[in-house]
C-alpha cells in the first residue's frame, strides 16, 4: 500500500491498472484526455501487461472494448460529453450483449467544456449501470469495484462511473494506492459467459437472433438484471470495506450526518463533497439538515429513500442536469420513488449546470430552504435554478 | 485551511508548482487539494491555479476566492493587481520580480514580498522556468510549510539531476526573498488589466505574453516584407515607409520575424520590467 | 494546375482577426492567415474541434467533430439550391477532423464530389488537446499517446498518406502546401478556389509546443521539411495528373528536419537512416511521377 497526491484521471488510470485490465482503448477529449496519457506511459514503460488501442474516434474505441471483452479480456474505455454520445450507437449494444466492460466518464456537459452530468445523463436509456463519483480516492476504489459488479454472474452488465471534469479529473489530492496482492485477492481474473471462443463456444447460443417467440423478453431480462444490480453493489462494497477499510456508505448511498436530520439533501459528484462543508456549516448553526450522497443513480437507491422518507420532513434533491422539457431526473426518480408514500416535500435545485460554480454557501441555502419545507412552509418555488 | 492562488503562464509550470505544494503538505501529513483554473492550454497565455492544505480531508471543489496568499511566477504579470485580488485582509503576495517590496505598486491591506525567481532560475536551471525557484521564497514568507518537504515533493516529481537543480533553486529564492512588507497603497487603481486573457477566439491584448520583444533596425531593413508574410498573428503592420511595425497589442513575442529576417534586421530583446 | 506569384503579387488585405488565441509562433495560426488572405471574403468557413489557429473575418459553420465532410455537404448543397454557388464552402480542419475522426464523412464526400474546398492544417498530431498521436504523426515521433519507454519508440507507423489517399478518389484538385512557402501555397488556393468539385490542400503546420522546439523557429522547421523530402511540394488533378512544385537538385539530409525537434531526440542512427530510405525512396517515385505528369502511388 502506497499514498500518491494525484490528479483525478491519474487515479482513474491506477485503478486501471490494478484491476489488471487486459485491453484499454480510447479517445482524447477534454477534460478525460490525460487518462489516455497516463495509460499510454504506463504501455511504453511496461508497468503493466495490457495493450492500449489508440483509436480515431469514440464510436471505434466502444466497439473496440466491446469486442475484446466479448472475446474474454478485461476491457477499460474513458470519454467525455461530446464523446459519450459518438459512443451513443455501439454503447447500447455492450448492454444488451450482456459484457461486463466499465467505462469512466469525466463529465463535460454536452453544452459546452466545463462539467455538469447531462453527459451520462443523457445515456440513461442505454442499460448500463451508472455510479456518480465525488473525489480522486473514490475513483481509484470504485475503478476496481465496477468490474467485480460488472462481471457478478447475476448481473453481468456494463458499468459507467462518472466524476466530473477539471475540478475532480484535473485536481490533485492524496490517494491510497492498495497492494496488487490485495486486490487480486479481490478482484478474480474475468471469465466471459458466455465465451464466444471457438473451442468453448456452445452451439445452442448460435444463431440467435430476432424471432424470438415472446419479442417482450428481452425488455424484461435486462430491466430485471439492472435492478438486481443493488444487492450486488452492496455487497461489493461491503467486501471492499472489510478488505481496505475505506467504505462509502453501503454503496448505493453515502450518507453524512442523517441520524437525526429533519430535512435531508442529496447530491452527486463533487458536488456533495461542498455539501459536506455545508451541512457542517449549517449544523454548527443548529439547523439539522443532513447530506446523503448519491453513488447509484441506476439503479436508483428507491429502498433507502423509501426507508428515510419515513422521519424525513423535506428532501432538497441538486440536479447538475436537466432534461429540457422534463426536469431534472434526480428530483424526477426521487418523485416517483416516493409515490404513494405520505411525507416529505421534495424540492428540486439545479445547480452547477454548464460547469457553473457551486459555492458551499449555495448549499447552505439550499439546505436552509429545505429545512424550511420540512417544517411544514410551502416551498416557492418547488424547483429552483441556483 | 489554508488557501492559496498563484499566477503564471502557460508552459511556465504554475500547476506542477500547485502540485508540488501540495504533495509537499501530504509529505507532512496534511490533506491537501490542488486545483487548476484551466481556459485554454496556450503556451504564454496567463493561467491561474489554487491550492488547499488542511489537517483534515478537503471537501469543497469551489475555487479559492479569498486566498490567505497569492504567489505570482511571472515577472511581467506581477506588475498586474489582479494578482492581489481578493487575498484576504492581512494576507501576504510573493512576486517574481526584480523589485524590491517597497517598490511594487499593488494595492491593498495585504504585505508585499519579492523575489527575482527568473534570474534564480536562469543561474540554477538554465531557464527561465520559476514554479520550483519561487517555492522556497514561498516557503519562507509564509512558513506554511518546511522546506524539506518542499524538497521531497520535488523529488517526486523531477529525479536525479533535474531535482537537484530545482532543490537548489528552491535554496537560493529562500535566501534571497525580500519582505513581506505592508503594501504602501490601499486603494487598488480604477484600471486593470484582465488576467483573463486565456479562451478562444479574438483577444483584447497579448502584450502580456511577451518575454522578448522584436525591435526593428530600419537602418539594416531592406523592405523585403519576409517578417511581414511569416508572423502567425499579423502583428507586424507593413507601412508606406516600406518598414515594418510592430502593433504591440498583437505581438506575442514568438521570434519568428526576428529568426526569418535575411538581413538580421529584427533582434529580440528581453521585456524590461 | 495553380500558376507561381511572386512575393509582390501576395494580396496586402487581412483577413484574419488579431490577436487570436494560438500559442506563440503556431504554424497553423499562419496557415489560417495566408489561406484566408488567398480565398477572399465570399466564404462560409467551416470548422470542427481543433486548435484556435486564428479568428477570421468570414461566417462560421461549426460541426461535430467527425461531421466536417457532411457539413460542407449539406452547406455546398444548400447554396446551390438557394442559387448562390458565387459563395465558396471551405473547411479549415486539423490532422484529427481531416485524417482520423473526419476521415469517413470526407470520403464519402470525395467520392460524391461534392463541391467543397477541405483545407487540412497537419500540426501531425491532436494538437488541441495535448499532443495526442493521430495518424497523421510521422514515424517515430514522441507524443503523449506514443510516449518513448521500453515497449515504445514512439509513433510506430508512417504517416498516413492522405493526399494520395484522396487523390485515388479521382477528385479535381489535390495539393500540398507548407507555411514556409507562402507564394506556392497562396497561389495554390486561390486556383482551388475557383474550380467545382472536391479539393482539398494539405498544409504542413508546426507547432512549437508540441513538436518541442523554439517558436522562432516555425519556419525554418517547416522550411527543412521541404528541402529534406519529408514534406513534399506537389499538385494532383483528377487523381491522374501529377506535377512536383519543388524540385532542389539535392534533398537535404533528413537529420536537419529531425534533430531541431526534441519529439525526436530519442531516434537512434539505425532509426534516422531508416526514415532516410523511406523518404529517398518516395522522392525517386515522385521525380518520376513528374517526370511523366502521371501519378504513381
Amino acid at each position: 500500500m502506497s499514498y500518491e497526491v494525484m490528479v483525478g484521471n491519474k487515479a482513474c488510470a491506477t485503478g486501471v491498472k490494478l484491476a489488471r485490465v487486459k485491453v484499454a482503448s480510447a479517445f482524447p477529449i477534454t477534460p478525460q484526455t490525460t487518462i489516455t496519457e497516463y495509460l499510454s506511459d504506463m504501455y511504453a514503460a511496461g508497468e503493466f501487461d495490457f495493450d492500449f488501442v489508440n483509436v480515431e474516434g469514440e464510436l471505434t474505441s466502444q466497439v473496440v472494448v466491446q469486442a475484446a471483452t466479448a472475446v474474454g479480456a478485461r476491457s477499460f474505455t474513458c470519454t467525455s460529453g461530446p464523446g459519450l454520445l459518438y459512443m451513443h450507437h455501439p454503447m447500447q449494444e455492450t448492454a444488451s450483449k450482456r459484457l461486463p466492460l466499465v467505462m469512466a466518464v469525466v463529465h463535460r456537459g454536452v453544452k459546452g467544456m466545463q462539467p455538469d452530468h447531462s453527459d451520462l445523463m443523457s445515456q440513461q436509456w442505454q442499460g448500463w449501470i451508472h455510479l456518480y463519483v465525488e473525489n480522486a480516492q473514490e475513483i481509484l476504489d470504485t475503478c476496481v469495484m465496477a468490474y467485480k459488479i460488472a462481471e457478478d454472474k447475476r448481473i453481468r452488465l456494463p458499468v459507467a462511473f462518472g466524476y466530473d471534469g477539471y475540478v475532480l479529473s484535473y485536481t490533485a489530492e492524496p490517494v491510497e494506492i492498495p497492494a496488487q496482492e490485495e486486490v487480486d485477492k479481490f478482484l478474480p481474473p474475468y471469465k466471459p459467459m458466455p465465451s464466444i471462443l471457438p473451442d468453448e463456444a456452445d452451439p445452442a447460443t448460435f444463431g440467435r437472433g430476432f424471432g424470438d417467440a415472446d419479442p417482450q423478453k428481452p425488455w424484461q431480462v435486462h430491466h430485471e438484471a439492472a435492478l438486481m444490480a443493488e444487492p450486488v453493489i452492496k455487497e461489493v462494497f461491503a467486501d471492499w470495506a472489510k478488505r481496505f477499510g475505506r467504505s462509502y456508505g453501503n454503496g448505493m448511498i453515502d450518507p453524512y450526518r442523517i441520524d437525526d436530520a429533519e430535512a435531508i439533501i442529496t447530491a452527486m459528484g463533487t458536488i456533495a463533497g461542498s455539501a459536506m462543508s455545508a451541512v457542517d456549516k449549517l449544523r454548527a448553526d443548529g439547523k439539522k439538515v443532513g447530506l446523503v450522497k448519491i453513488r447509484s443513480f441506476l439503479p436508483f437507491p428507491r429502498n433507502d429513500f423509501r426507508e428515510m422518507a419515513k422521519r424525513i420532513g423535506a428532501f432538497g434533491i441538486i440536479d447538475r442536469s436537466c432534461q429540457p422539457g422534463m426536469g431534472g431526473p434526480t428530483w424526477h426518480q426521487m418523485r416517483s420513488t416516493l409515490y404513494g408514500q405520505p411525507g416529505p416535500q421534495i424540492l428540486g435545485f439545479y445547480a452547477g449546470l454548464g460547469g457553473k460554480e457551486v459555492r458551499v454557501d449555495d448549499i447552505v441555502k439550499i439546505g436552509e430552504k429545505t429545512l424550511k419545507a420540512a417544517k411544514g412552509q410551502k416551498a416557492e418555488p418547488l424547483v429552483e435554478w441556483v | 485551511m489554508i488557501e492559496i492562488r498563484l499566477h503564471g503562464r502557460g508552459g511556465q509550470g504554475a500547476v506542477t508548482a500547485s502540485r508540488i505544494l501540495a504533495t509537499a503538505a501530504y509529505e507532512e501529513g496534511k490533506y491537501s487539494q490542488a486545483i487548476p483554473m484551466y481556459g485554454t492550454e496556450r503556451r504564454g497565455a496567463p493561467l491561474t491555479a489554487y491550492v488547499r492544505i488542511d489537517d483534515t480531508r478537503v471537501r469543497e471543489r469551489e475555487l479559492v476566492h479569498t486566498p490567505d496568499y497569492s504567489l505570482c511566477m511571472d515577472p511581467l504579470l506581477s506588475q498586474q493587481q489582479a494578482v492581489a485580488d481578493s487575498v484576504k485582509p492581512g494576507g501576504v503576495v510573493l512576486l517574481n520580480t526584480p523589485m524590491k517590496p517597497e517598490d511594487s505598486k499593488l494595492a491593498g491591506d495585504i504585505k508585499i514580498a519579492t523575489v527575482d525567481a527568473t534570474s534564480i532560475a536562469l543561474e540554477t536551471l538554465g531557464r527561465p522556468i520559476t514554479n520550483t525557484a519561487i517555492l522556497g521564497a514561498f516557503v519562507k514568507v509564509t512558513g506554511v510549510l518546511k522546506v524539506e518537504s518542499i524538497n521531497k515533493a520535488i523529488l517526486k516529481y523531477y529525479p536525479g539531476r533535474i531535482g537537484e537543480m530545482n532543490i537548489a533553486a528552491v535554496k537560493k529564492s529562500y535566501e534571497l526573498v525580500k519582505g513581506p512588507v505592508q503594501a504602501k497603497f490601499k486603494e487598488a487603481p480604477k484600471i486593470k488589466v484582465d488576467l483573463d486573457v486565456g479562451g478562444y477566439g479574438v483577444l483584447k491584448d497579448v502584450s502580456s505574453w511577451r518575454v522578448f520583444t522584436p525591435k526593428v533596425d530600419e537602418a539594416k531593413c531592406t523592405g523585403c516584407k519576409t517578417c511581414w508574410i511569416f508572423c502567425p498573428e499579423n502583428a507586424l503592420e507593413w507601412g508606406e515607409d516600406k518598414k515594418p511595425h510592430m502593433v504591440s497589442r498583437v505581438c506575442k513575442g514568438c521570434g519568428v520575424c526576428a529568426n526569418e529576417c535575411p538581413v538580421k534586421a529584427i533582434e529580440m530583446v528581453r521585456v524590461e520590467i | 494546375m495553380s500558376q507561381r506569384i511572386t512575393r509582390a503579387q501576395i494580396p496586402m488585405e487581412e483577413l484574419t482577426l488579431v490577436p487570436g488565441s494560438a500559442c506563440q509562433g503556431c504554424g497553423a495560426a499562419l496557415a489560417s492567415r495566408l489561406t484566408f488572405k488567398a480565398l477572399g471574403p465570399n466564404v462560409i468557413r467551416h470548422g470542427v474541434p481543433c486548435c484556435p489557429d486564428a479568428v477570421t473575418k468570414h461566417p462560421r459553420a461549426g460541426a461535430v467533430f467527425e461531421g466536417g465532410g457532411a457539413s460542407l455537404t449539406g452547406t455546398a448543397r444548400g447554396l446551390k439550391a438557394i442559387g448562390r454557388t458565387d459563395v465558396k464552402a471551405v473547411g479549415f480542419f486539423g490532422d484529427g477532423g481531416v485524417y482520423d475522426i473526419g476521415f469517413q464523412g470526407l470520403s464519402a464526400a470525395a467520392e460524391r464530389n461534392e463541391n467543397i474546398l477541405v483545407i487540412c492544417k497537419d500540426n501531425e498530431a491532436y494538437m488541441n488537446t495535448g499532443n495526442q498521436r493521430s495518424s497523421g504523426t510521422p514515424k517515430y515521433a514522441e507524443t503523449s499517446t506514443n510516449p518513448i519507454g521500453p515497449k515504445s519508440r514512439g509513433k510506430e507507423t508512417q504517416k498516413k498518406n492522405v493526399p494520395m489517399i484522396f487523390a485515388a478518389h479521382y477528385v479535381p484538385y489535390i495539393a500540398t502546401a507548407s507555411v514556409a512557402f507562402p507564394e506556392d501555397l497562396i497561389a495554390k488556393v486561390k486556383y482551388a478556389r475557383d474550380l467545382e468539385g472536391f479539393r482539398m490542400i494539405i498544409i504542413q503546420s508546426p507547432c512549437p509546443v508540441g513538436w518541442n522546439f523554439d517558436s522562432a523557429k516555425t519556419i525554418e522547421v517547416a522550411r527543412t521539411g521541404v528541402l529534406s523530402g519529408m514534406w513534399p511540394l506537389y499538385e494532383i488533378e483528377n487523381g491522374t495528373s501529377f506535377k512536383l512544385n519543388y524540385k532542389p537538385k539535392e534533398l537535404k539530409p533528413v537529420v536537419e528536419y529531425l534533430k531541431p525537434q526534441r519529439r525526436f531526440r530519442h531516434m537512434t542512427e539505425a532509426e534516422v537512416n531508416e526514415i532516410q530510405t523511406y523518404v529517398t525512396e518516395r522522392w525517386q517515385k515522385l521525380v518520376k511521377a513528374d517526370e511523366v505528369h502521371q501519378v504513381i502511388i
